[in-house]
């Protein structure tokens, strides 16, 4: 159940990576279907990072627990930023943004994973 | 013919700062990196500084570096441009030197750092990032002395083929290269 999350998390940040990555290809501005891609990828995230802390809170303890928290703090917060710095672009470079981000989400989880694979992404 | 070729020129990258077009792009991921490099440096040398003391100390300063480039490309003034100038080549020669020595001194890096391997673990981003971030910046600090058409109209040309990085005096794209030569010629 936890893993669903986590893959669904990893589709989805590779698929919004391609679709940004597909507008600054074709020379398009920020939009709004792409913001909504990257809030759903948002909300996602802010599910799978309520689960590892039910999870901690339930007293399970990986090695790395402060690698972790770190990663929980930041995987969130990376793409809200990207967000807001692509937006101030007027240019196909906003969109290429979203694209680094929706990458690395992806990168974070499959890290995350490797951190606590009790999470079985 | 420069005076007509000057204000079209920056045109292509509009409005005009290191941290627009490309450059957004560049301090995205420059930003990136400074978080990566000082938070994974922060939690190592907090919690396991004695297992590889070398290896926590230089990504904590590859973070200090990243973060430097990061605020002057942000900034992007004459002074800024000119620290950063400064800060990607550190970072360029730091990941050539920690990559070889990681690479021929295994022993001193019981853990990785940002640079070991030439940054093999975040996918040779590092080893990239300081090219790119040069080129860009030669792109801005170049830009109020160019008097040269013959540069200008191979940096055009660069442009069209659709890579900024690859544009350079040595006229890499053969389009380029025969711009420079008619442009001599004539």
């Amino acid at each position: 159940m936890n893993g669903a999350v986590a893959t669904t998390i990893i589709v989805a940040g590779l698929a919004l990576a391609g679709y940004a990555l597909l507008m600054t290809a074709l020379n398009h501005r920020m939009n709004v279907p792409l913001l909504a891609a990257a809030g759903v990828l948002e909300i996602l995230l802010l599910v799978q990072v309520g689960i590892i802390v039910a999870k901690l809170a339930g007293g399970e303890r990986p090695a790395g627990l402060a690698t972790l928290i770190g990663y929980l703090i930041a995987t969130p917060l990376v793409l809200v930023a990207a967000a807001f710095w692509g937006l101030m672009e007027r240019s196909r470079w906003g969109p290429a943004v979203i694209a680094v981000a929706g990458l690395v989400v992806a990168v974070l989880m499959v890290r995350l994973h490797q951190i606590w694979p009790v999470l079985h992404v | 013919m420069s005076e007509p070729m000057a204000p079209t020129e920056p045109a292509a990258s509009q409005p005009g700062s290191t941290r627009t077009g490309p450059g957004r792009l560049l301090v995205a991921i420059y930003a990136l990196f400074a978080l990566a490099a000082t938070a994974r440096a922060g939690v190592q040398i907090a919690t396991k500084f004695s297992h590889a003391p070398v290896a926590y100390v230089l990504s904590a300063f590859a973070g200090a570096v990243y973060i430097l480039a990061t605020v002057t490309l942000t900034i992007g003034n004459p002074v800024a441009r000119r620290i950063a100038v400064v800060s990607c080549s550190i970072e360029l020669v730091g990941v050539l030197a920690v990559g070889t020595w990681s690479l021929a001194d295994p022993a001193s890096f019981p853990d990785a750092t940002v640079w070991s391997g030439y940054g093999s673990g975040y996918g040779f981003v590092p080893l990239v990032l300081p090219v790119f971030g040069l080129l860009w910046l030669r792109r801005w600090n170049r830009r109020p002395r160019t008097q040269r058409t013959t540069v200008t109209s191979a940096e055009d040309a660069g442009e069209a083929a659709g890579n900024g990085a690859a544009h350079s005096e040595s006229g890499t794209s053969g389009q380029g290269a025969e711009d420079v030569v008619a442009d001599d010629s004539t």
